[in-house]
């Protein structure tokens, strides 16, 4: 299938006056229409980076470096600021994490969503109304057509949240970054979201990129996943293997720190990842992850750890063979 | 059964809001009729939707907030005869967001004895031993001890807050969203260490969460909470098992296990929490309830027993 995106070898440097914080270290990926890759990991390990370089909304001081970014077929690696503008909004659209603080205080809903709308198509206010009217019964909001008039303060965190996911769909992209679009949100609501973001995923045939800190999620969304560690990523491959045969020691770890019910006991210990996770600046050869590694012995400190291809589409980065990084069932190596 | 360590009767908290400068006011009644028991050495877990009463529980226990009506008894003493230090002393909370809940200015030895400095007990050189003991205790190396909160991680930041609440050795600790503010691998480390602390220091926990995989993995008894109400309480596996309340199911339902292959739950809640100033008459679940018929419209359901399970509902489900 031919990938809607396709990401080759991206680095993002931040210069800081410690020295230069390498966040997102050669980092490849592929997006295919229809289909929802999930970026997981814990903060600070590159994910929410890794979409903004791809949008090409890095902040100011941050260098992007990619082989290859090509999107819809056309190569995106040096586009000048106007080419990406009349992109990005139109063709890829980002719903950001924090419905409260990325919707305009000052402005309606309507204004918000038409704005997309009339930059990049030549309509009028009144089609352009007449879609955000379209998309906001869409994600399941009532009286959509006075709702339009309210400012974002007049409406609960949901409905927020719906409207940025409306706003993201108004010129109907075919690739959507979806950053923690429910962390915000109470669980009852959270489901809801997930399968609408579904549904629409389905009718407009998008590539979907979801990012999140939480398995739960990524297990019941996600077509394929790609766990990243201190700006690299550690492992990819399609969501049931990901779950039921995980084979990067930091991968095996985040699935035995959740509590799931039916499977740990209430009041043992959970198992834990010990220590934190290292700041990329200076050298890094080496893995990044043997301070916490319950396998680590002596080529990790020194070698250059490589993605180990296992099948096609499957990969991980150690330098252990699948059968020397087994655990029992209570996670302790074996 | 033993006297419950902690008892609350009939709690009720109504706040009054301002609907404008000549409109006068309107109740919003946060707690309403809450009535809790907490044994001596057990868990009990509070969970419900943003909104629906829970950390303000919290804080009236913790005496933060004044009562409107109700009492609340502590080893069988009613707690607002005792004075609010007398109760700091014995009850502590720990907040969900350590990035929040730790004066920036002040160094890590200072936060953590500040309870000892305002109860004046013992004095400058117990003080610091009491310290590197309780840091010792939850796990944080004594040379962090003049370091600012800005230089700890996340976890250790929890851990702080923990080593705050415990130094006064109290009795009952409130975690309101003890993990919710940090990554999978710390959150595993920080439950590891109040199962922990439970065992070592005999302690007892409310815990406030909305994570009920959580809740399920530390509490011994949970209350689910709805507008201000507690629509069932049972002891955690009951609960788990043989949800009896619709909302409790529902809630149960839209918890997302990581399991592929199993989807999106469909949980028929609509996504409408209702105004609390504004509630449904009747049960105040009905408008997104299923099973909601005209009797639930129009009258309250009372709360029943059934051996050691509370349900406010007119058809609950099976026990079994």
């Amino acid at each position: 299938m031919n990938a809607l995106l396709d990401v080759q070898g991206l680095h993002v440097e931040i210069p800081l006056s410690a020295g230069i914080l390498k966040a997102v270290r050669d980092i490849s990926l592929s997006v295919v229409r229809g289909r929802t890759l999930a970026l997981v990991g814990e903060s600070g390990c590159g994910k929410s980076l890794t979409a903004l370089a791809v949008m090409d909304l890095l902040p100011k001081t941050a260098v992007r470096r990619t082989d290859r970014l090509i999107f819809d077929g056309q190569d995106l690696s040096g586009a000048k600021e106007r080419r990406m503008a009349d992109i990005r909004g139109n063709k890829m659209a980002m719903i950001f994490q924090e419905p409260m603080t990325s919707l305009n205080p000052c402005y309606t809903i309507g204004n918000q969503m038409e704005e997309a709308l009339l930059r990049h198509r030549s309509v009028s206010r009144k089609e352009a109304r007449d879609r955000a009217v379209f998309l906001l019964e869409k994600v399941g909001i009532t009286a959509a057509s006075s709702r339009l008039k309210q400012y974002p303060h007049q409406l609960s965190g949901g409905l927020r949240q719906r409207v940025m996911i409306a706003m993201g769909l108004m010129c109907g992209p075919p690739l959507l970054i979806a950053d923690e679009p429910t962390t915000a949100l109470d669980v009852t609501i959270q489901a809801q979201i997930l399968s609408l973001l579904k549904d629409l995923q389905q009718e407009f045939d998008m590539g979907m990129i979801l990012i999140t800190h939480d398995l739960g999620i990524v297990a019941r969304v996600a077509d394929r996943v790609a766990v990243m560690y201190c700006g690299q990523v550690v492992e990819t491959g399609d969501v049931t293997e990901i779950f039921e045969n995980p084979l990067h020691p930091y991968t095996q770890g985040l699935m035995i720190c959740i509590p799931v019910p039916g499977k740990t006991q209430r009041g043992q210990h959970l198992g834990s990842i010990p220590g934190r996770v290292p700041t990329p600046i200076g050298d890094l050869t080496g893995c990044t992850f043997r301070n916490r590694c319950d396998f680590v012995f002596g080529p990790c400190g020194n070698e250059v750890v490589g993605l180990r291809e296992v099948s096609d589409g499957r990969a991980y980065r150690c330098l252990l063979s699948p059968e020397n990084c087994a655990r029992n069932s209570a996670g302790r190596p074996v | 059964m033993s006297d419950p360590l902690l008892q609350t009767k009939n709690l009720n908290k109504t706040y009054m809001l301002s609907e404008g400068l000549f409109r006068g006011k309107r109740p919003l009644k946060a707690v309403n009729g809450v009535s809790l028991e907490v044994e001596k050495g057990s868990v009990l877990g509070l969970v419900g939707e943003s909104g629906c009463g829970k950390s303000t529980v919290a804080k009236l226990i913790l005496g933060l907030e004044g009562l409107t009506s109700g009492r609340i008894l502590f080893d069988g003493q009613e707690i607002s005869k005792t004075g609010r230090r007398e109760v700091a002393r014995r009850i502590q909370p720990v907040f969900q967001d350590p990035y929040a809940s730790l004066n920036p200015r002040k160094s890590i030895s200072s936060i953590i004895s500040l309870p000892l400095r305002v109860h004046k007990v013992g004095d400058r050189r117990s003080w610091n031993r009491k310290v590197e003991e309780i840091m010792d205790i939850v796990g944080l190396a004594p040379r962090l001890k003049q370091s600012f909160p800005n230089q700890l991680s996340g976890g250790q930041r929890q851990r702080v807050a923990v080593a705050r609440a415990l130094i006064m050795r109290p009795e009952i600790v409130i975690c309101d969203e003890p993990t919710s503010a940090l990554d999978v691998s710390v959150q595993a480390q920080i439950l590891n260490l109040l199962i922990d602390l439970c065992k070592d220091l005999d302690l007892t926990y409310i815990l406030i969460s909305h994570d009920l995989a959580v809740v399920e993995h530390l509490a011994s008894r949970v209350a689910v909470m709805y507008l201000g109400r507690i629509v069932e309480e049972a002891d955690t596996e009951d609960l788990f098992e043989f949800p009896r309340h619709p909302y409790t199911k529902a809630l149960l339902a839209s918890v997302l296990s990581p399991q592929p292959r199993l989807g999106l739950p469909e949980t028929h809640l609509g996504t409408t929490y209702p105004n609390p100033i504004d509630p449904p008459s009747g049960c105040t679940f009905h408008p997104r309830c299923p099973k909601a018929t005209d009797l639930c419209k129009t009258a309250p359901p009372d709360p029943t027993f059934d051996g050691n399970r509370l349900v406010a509902c007119h058809f609950p489900g099976p026990l079994h």
